[in-house]
Formats: C-alpha cells, structure tokens, sequence
C-alpha cells in the first residue's frame, strides 16, 4: 500500500493532466465542427424553414460571426454551466443528457459485471490449461466473439432469444404496460425499481437489460480473457510460485494466493479499461435495441452535424475514458505496491 | 528482418492460430485482388442489375448466398465490397503504421520539447473514443471514401506512435547505438540501420491484429450510415439496408455480417498467433508440449 502523502500529489498530476486532456479535446472538436461547417443553421432549421426562422438560428447560435468569437461564445457556455439550448429538439442540452446518460451508465455497467465475470473465469481456465484443448477452444472462442461486428451479436441474440425462442423483449428499457413505474431517483431504472421495492419494474427492467448488456459482454470480454490469461502463464511459472511448492505449500492455496491474486493486478485495471471501450460500443447496441441512451442521443447529433450536443457528448465520452484510465491507474498503483508514483508513475508514458 | 525469411515461416506454421488466420486472410487477399484486377469478371452474376423474378431466394447451390430484395446475388455483392472492406483498414493500419513510425522515431533520437510535445498530442488523441471521433469526424467532412479513410487514420495513429517511440527508446539505450553514435554515423543511418529494422517485427505483429479492428470500425461506420457514399457497397452498410428484413429473409443480414467476423477473426488470428510464438518466455513451455519425448521427460521429473 502507498502512503496518502505520495498519494495527493500524484493525484494533483492526473487530475490536471485530465483537465488538459480535456480542454484540448474540447478545442479540437470545436474545430473539427466550426471550421468544416461553419453554417449549418440549414441543418438545424430544416430544409423548409422559411428565412426569419434561419436568421433566428443564426443570431441565437451566433453563426455569422468570425470563428473567433463563435470560440469565444463556446467557452463562456462551458465556463458559466450553461451549454444552451438544442437547436433541434428546442429543449436544454444538459436535462437531455442528465436524461440519456444514466440510461447508458445501466447498460454499460450491468455489461462490465458480465464481462469481468467471463474474462476472469475464462483467462483463468485457459491460462491454467495452457497448450491444451481447454485452452486452444477458450481462446478461439473469445478471438471469435471479438471479431464480430456489434450488429452481427445484436441482430443473431434477438433472432435467437426474442423470435425463435421468446425469452427476452427484443428492445426497450422496461415495459410500458407496467402500471406502476417506478419514480426518477437516479436515472438508472434498475437501481431506481429496487430503491422503490418495486418488484414488478425491478424484473422487467432486467429483462430489458440482460439481451443488450449481455451481447456487450460476449463481444468485448475477450479482451479481459487475454490480459487474464497472460498474467496467469505469467505467475504460473515465476519463481515465487515455485518456492511457494517447494516449501509444501497445498495447490489450491498457491492456485489462490499465489497464481489468482497476482494476476488479477492487470486483469482489474484492464476491467476498468473496458468501461471507456464499452462506451463507443453503446452507440450500435442502443440502435438496434432502441435503449434511449447517450450513444443513440449521439448517434443522431452526429447524423444531423449538430455540434452544440455533439461537442459536450464527445466531452463526455471522453471524460469516461480519462476517468476509466485514471481509475485503472489507481487501482494499480494501490494493488501492486512495486508502483512508484514519481515522475511517470502509473500507465502513462 | 533478422528473424529470416524460414524461421518467419515456421513461427507462423507451427501455430495452428496463425495458421488459420494466415489461410483466411489470404484467401480474402486473392479474391479482393481479383477483383480489382479483373474489375468484376470474376463474379458470378451482376451485383447491380436487379431480377424481380429471383428476388429474396435463400442461400441455394445457383446463389450460395441467397438474393437480396431487388433479386441480386449476395455473394456477387459480397465480394463487390471486398476491396473496400479489406481495402481502406489496410491502407488506414499502413499509413497509421508510417505516421508512428515517423513521430515515434523523431521523438525517442531528439527527446526534449518534440519530445513532450508529440507524446502530449498523442496523449490526446488517444483519450478520444475512436469509434465517435471517427463518425463525427467522417459525418462533418461529408461521404466519400477518401474523407472516411482520412478520418479512420486521424484516429488511429496515435498507438503507433507509442508503440515505435517505446521501442526505438529501448534500442537507443543499447551499446550497439552508442557505438554508432561515437562512430559519427548519421542520424538517417541510425534510424535505417538499428532502429527500425529492430521495432518492425513488434509493429508488424500488432499491425496485423489491428487491421481487423479497423474493419470492424470502418463497418460500423457503414452500418450507421457515416461516411461511406451510399452507392459504395460496404458489408456493413449492406446489412443496415436490409434490417426490416431480419425476421423474414434472416440470411440477408447474417450473411455479410458473418463474412465481417471471418474477415476480422482471420486478422485477429494470424496477429495472435505469431505474437505467441514470439513470445520467448512461453517457447520452453510450447516446446515441451511440442515434443512427446521431452514432455515424458518432463513428467517424469
């Protein structure tokens, strides 16, 4: 374990390493959207709307001024937390993300349980029956589901369980025949069912995420399986294994404490890694299930070039990934007590 | 490469993953090939003229793919859209390759500020999620492949970078480097000579994995409609076409979404494989299994 008086300092760093991260990411998009179309008021207005209504699109959004004003405009929303209006639904950008986002934090989450559940497991086994047919079937199955398309996944899980066999709802967050709903806590419908003691919502609502989550899960946790399976050919074979066998140690306590526990060190923080990789995977998965999440909200900003939701949902994108790797690097420095936080401490670099 | 041109071989055909990856990725090589090559003569029927009367057949001997809603082969649209699907993640991996290479060396011989500065852009690129940079990307600058392919490597290089920059470092620090520095040789000769022949075996064997990953987005892409010009055939987009079709003519979605999967899987494979065999802290083990006489040997221990 490290000392908290290395800790905070090291903090300190990431902390401002990811805020930097982030206003560049910020500027780039904000270039990438402005300079190539500096004047989408088209877009956004609708290819019928009549004159004074484009003109009222361009005024609000500033859209006939130098790009230098426009930035100017675009980092003051950011700085007073107001990030504006949609200027296609007309409704506040922040309420529809605070709308979405929990819905994708559910599915996303519910996959990473899955996922780590699988990959440990998985890596484990492999690892542990290396060169064998165990091992050889485990590996082909994980690079298998890996290299399949989202929607190759999406389209044969609702073929096989929501036609042919009908266990699971083919799309939708819950049922809406359901007359009792539970009220909005958190956003995350699961979590706010079982709060309620809502019993009938807490089911469906699971029903609901399993097929989507699941699929999340299959396609992505060979990724976890891998890191798992190294690590374990990794510590299967260290010295430190050996002398704990020599010294009479039982197999299953040096399987346990000396094999399991080592390599789980990489597999957690590779667990937390995922979470910024499960994010992109969302926008094809909520497509083809109709989960009303961020990737879809998304997915549709993309579609119509409407940055002033695209900008703060890259934003946000992002900040999963620089959160989910600066927990990665946390976890890591906090289970292998090898990890120096000086200069170049963690992952990075 | 120093490994040589038969242990290379042997690396790749005493794994049966590699092995597998190397006859699937082939495989789509010569037919994306031929295609180009002979500019459609190889297909069996046209992929664009449409036959109501044959319209929506299942997979049958005459059409092994089946026929789509407007009666076209799908396996003649399938290899169609080969050269595009192993096309542009092949350019996207090359170019991206050459940009680490390029960046990665400047950075590890100069250090200093280009040093930090590239690192700190990389740094930057590789926080953005690559699948929504990429849409975003390839919706502002419009549909066109060049504009896709362009947005696909703005995301991909910056691994590169890291990848070359780690080990051009590692080298630099050997004595041979020394030596040839003390000897006055030229920056370029360095490079040429010592840095990269000795990082490109590691490039390589990610490159190759990652061609497939590149597929995979640049299909996604397809399949969300960003990007790809919708008279281009693509898999992806060739799936997102017909999904109204998913409960009655199934075989029109999974069939060009399958052909996807063995395309990426034969890249993931191959990449895999010979990064297993490489892997020299594994070869005592794999060389036990290998050999019946040492494995007794072993056992008897």
């Amino acid at each position: 374990m490290i000392a908290l008086r290395d800790f905070l300092p090291y903090l300190g760093r990431r902390v401002l390493g990811a805020i930097g991260v982030l206003i560049g990411a910020m500027l780039l998009v904000f270039f990438i959207a402005y300079i190539l179309n500096p004047n989408p008021a088209h877009l956004w207005a609708g290819a019928r709307a009549s004159k004074s209504t484009i003109a009222a699109v361009v005024a609000r959004y500033h859209l006939d001024q130098p790009w230098y004003v426009q930035l100017y405009y675009f980092l003051q929303s950011y700085i007073t937390g107001n990030l504006g209006i949609d200027p296609q639904t007309g409704k506040s950008i922040l309420s529809e993300m605070e709308f979405y986002f929990p819905n994708t934090l559910e599915l996303v989450l519910v996959s990473m349980v899955m996922i780590a559940a699988l990959g440990v497991a998985s890596g484990y086994f492999a690892g542990m029956h290396f060169g064998t047919k165990v091992d050889h079937a485990i590996r082909i199955f994980y690079l298998a589901t890996w290299s399949s398309p989202y929607y190759l996944g999406g389209f044969l899980a609702i073929l096989a369980f929501s036609t042919y066999i009908p266990l699971f709802p083919s799309g939708g967050m819950y049922s809406l025949t359901l007359a009792n709903q539970p009220a909005h806590i958190t956003g995350i419908y699961i979590l706010d069912a079982l709060i309620q003691l809502n019993g009938p919502a807490f089911i469906s609502g699971l029903q609901h995420v399993f097929m989507p989550a699941a699929v999340l899960a299959l396609l992505d946790f060979g990724l976890v399986a891998r890191i798992m399976r190294s690590s374990i050919l990794n510590a299967r074979w260290s010295t430190h294994v050996k002398a704990a066998r020599a010294k009479g140690m039982a197999e299953g306590e040096v399987r346990r404490n000396h094999i399991l526990r080592n390599a789980l060190i990489d597999t957690n923080t590779i667990i937390a890694v995922t979470f910024g990789f499960l994010l992109s995977g969302t926008i094809v998965i909520e497509e083809i299930f109709a989960w009303p999440g961020i990737g879809y909200f998304t997915y549709q900003a993309i579609v119509s070039i409407n940055y002033p939701v695209l900008v703060p949902c890259v934003l946000l994108f992002t900040l999963g990934v620089i959160v989910a790797n600066f927990i990665a690097d946390v976890f890591y420095s906090l289970l292998d007590p090898r990890i120096a936080l000086g200069e170049g401490g963690g992952s990075e670099g | 490469m120093s490994t040589g041109a038969v242990s290379m071989r042997k690396l790749i055909t005493s794994n049966s993953l590699s092995m597998f990856g190397l006859v699937t990725v082939s495989f789509f090589l010569v037919i994306t090939v031929a295609q180009i090559v002979s500019s459609g003569a190889i297909l069996p029927y046209s992929a664009y003229q449409p036959s109501f009367a044959a319209a929506n057949l299942p997979p049958s001997l005459s059409h092994p793919f089946g026929t789509d809603l407007l009666g076209r082969d799908m396996l003649s649209r399938v290899i169609t859209a080969l050269p595009i699907d192993v096309g542009i993640p092949l350019i996207t991996v090359g170019l991206s390759a050459a940009i680490g290479i390029i960046l990665g060396t400047l950075a590890a011989f100069f250090r200093g500020w280009l040093d930090e500065v590239l690192m700190r852009l990389t740094d930057l690129f590789m926080a953005f999620p690559t699948m929504i940079m990429a849409m975003a990307i390839a919706a502002t600058l419009g549909p066109s492949l060049v504009n896709v392919t362009f947005s696909m490597i703005i995301v991909w290089w910056p691994p590169y970078v890291r990848l070359v920059r780690g080990g051009v470092l590692a080298i630099a620090a050997e004595d041979f480097v020394s030596i040839s520095k003390a000897l006055n040789s030229s920056f370029f000769y360095i490079v040429r000579k010592d840095a990269i022949p000795n990082v490109l075996p590691t490039i390589l064997v990610y490159a190759t994995f990652d061609v497939g990953s590149a597929l995979l987005t640049l299909s996604t892409l397809g399949f969300l409609n960003v990007g790809i010009p919708p008279t281009a055939p693509e898999l992806g987009m060739m799936v997102s076409n017909v999904t109204y079709n998913l409960f009655l003519y199934p075989y029109q979605i999974i069939i060009p979404a399958v052909v996807v999967a063995v395309i990426v899987a034969g890249f993931s494979f191959l990449g895999e494989g010979i990064r297993e065999s490489l892997d020299v802290k594994l070869r005592p083990h794999i060389l036990i299994r290998s050999n019946p006489a040492k494995e007794l040997e072993a056992k008897s221990r």
